[in-house]
């Protein structure tokens, strides 16, 4: 561009306050790098124009000064930022109570579960003892309700009048079983003892304790009787002859 | 060019991002364009917080400034002059009066200061250079504008412009010669 219309159209002027339209910028700026007169036109420019400004300076209170500074040493400090921070902590706490939310309510499934562990033991203990008297009652149903079985009831003598035993005798098994509830109470010196009679000689078959409802005694080959005798607790080795209470012929 | 060599070595400072380079160069030139901010928008909550945003932006892009291209004031002065004209752009108040100022009138009590009172050199310059600079450098206008609002034609305007700077330049040249007179005197 020339150097005469740069000057004439005052385009330094317009150049100096940053109001050249843009495609007469780069115009102005290659002139003024190109031509030293220009150049020394436009920074004796610069330097009034400079100079007017230092004699219309008004000087700003402190405060800006102080502002600015605060502002731009803020800036270096590393901001925090509050806002994932206080979500995170949000997210911790939410965290942390449904944490002790499923801690308590796994603690009450825990005791739960316990009471029904205890609860289902103390029902198997209870199958467990029903199967076993089952088992024992079955057991002594098929001894007793058999076809091999003679049941003999023992009625009181004298002695005693209204005792009453019942023996099932299986001679095929060879197994004697006696229901002794029938007897009456003894006192506890004292105990009812069988014997069984062969060729004329007692011999012992065991002892029967009136609180039990089936004894199984020891059977005895050729018996022709069974007899019940009271005798000191513990037992006797040979029978109490006057202290027969009961006998059945078999 | 003292002036530019210190300026430069300045610049060169802000550049490595050492602040206090740019409180000095605050020191400097904040009073020149305060009051050319001031004068501007003739609010001093404003023309401060204007200041202040310059400066900012002075410290955020002096990547931008060219030394080889001019000087840092004229730089400094076109972010300052920009950012006063955005701000009434952005908020609407750039309202022209009766006499075209471009002022919001509310923000204009009777009593306020009047900022837009030139000092020094200029006043000794003829009442339409002095009118023409003034709404230029001081106010705002671009010289399209300006050349409308003294109602004369944009050449007879820029011609204005030229001869109100040649004018300063001679007074500011007389000045020179008187100090280096009284510095002779004195010697």
């Amino acid at each position: 561009m020339e150097k005469k219309r740069i000057l004439e159209d005052g385009l330094l002027e317009l150049y100096l306050t940053g109001e050249l339209p843009i495609e007469l910028m780069s115009d102005v700026e290659k002139a003024l790098k190109e031509d030293k007169d220009l150049k020394a036109q436009f920074d004796a420019l610069e330097a009034d124009f400079e100079r007017m400004g230092m004699e219309q300076a008004i000087i700003p209170p402190n405060e800006v000064k102080e502002n600015l500074i605060n502002s731009l040493e803020q800036t270096d400090k590393r901001k925090i930022n509050w806002l994932p921070l206080s979500i995170a902590a949000g997210l911790a706490l939410i965290f942390a109570f449904s944490t002790f939310l499923m801690y308590s309510r796994w603690q009450d499934a825990e005791n739960y579960l316990n009471n029904l562990q205890s609860q289902t033991a103390e029902l198997q203990r209870r199958v467990e003892n029903l199967e076993s008297d089952y088992q024992l009652t079955s057991t002594r149903l098929e001894s007793i309700n058999n076809v091999n079985v003679v049941p003999l009831v023992l009625y009181g003598n004298h002695k005693a009048p209204n005792a009453k035993a019942v023996a099932y005798v299986n001679h095929k098994s060879k197994v004697v079983i006696i229901n002794p509830r029938g007897l009456p109470a003894l006192p506890t010196n004292r105990t009812y003892q069988m014997w069984s009679d062969v060729d004329g000689e007692m011999i012992n078959m065991g002892i029967l304790s009136t609180d039990q409802e089936l004894i199984t005694l020891k059977y005895i080959e050729n018996a022709e009787s069974l007899n019940i005798t009271i005798e000191p607790a513990g037992g006797n080795d040979h029978p109490t002859v006057e202290e027969l209470v009961s006998y059945v012929t078999l | 060019m003292e002036t530019n060599f210190s300026d430069n070595r300045l610049i060169e400072r802000l550049l490595s991002g050492d602040k206090n380079a740019l409180y000095q160069l605050y020191d400097k030139y904040s009073g020149a364009l305060y009051g050319v901010i001031l004068r501007m928008c003739r609010d001093e909550d404003k023309a401060k917080d204007l200041l202040q945003e310059t400066f900012i932006k002075i410290w955020k892009n002096i990547g931008a400034f060219d030394a080889s291209k001019g000087r840092f004031y004229t730089w400094a002065y076109r972010i300052a002059r920009n950012t006063t004209l955005n701000s009434f752009r952005s908020k609407n108040e750039l309202i022209q009066t009766d006499d075209i100022s471009v002022y919001d009138t509310k923000t204009v009590s009777e009593d306020a200061p009047d900022y837009t009172e030139l000092k020094g050199s200029i006043k000794k310059l003829e009442p339409h250079h002095q009118r023409a600079i003034t709404l230029v450098y001081y106010m705002g206008y671009t010289h399209q504008e300006a050349h409308e609002v003294m109602g004369v034609p944009l050449g007879t305007f820029k011609s204005y412009v030229r001869q109100a700077l040649k004018q300063l330049r001679k007074t500011y040249s007389n000045e020179l010669v008187w100090l280096w007179f009284i510095f002779e005197l004195m010697a």
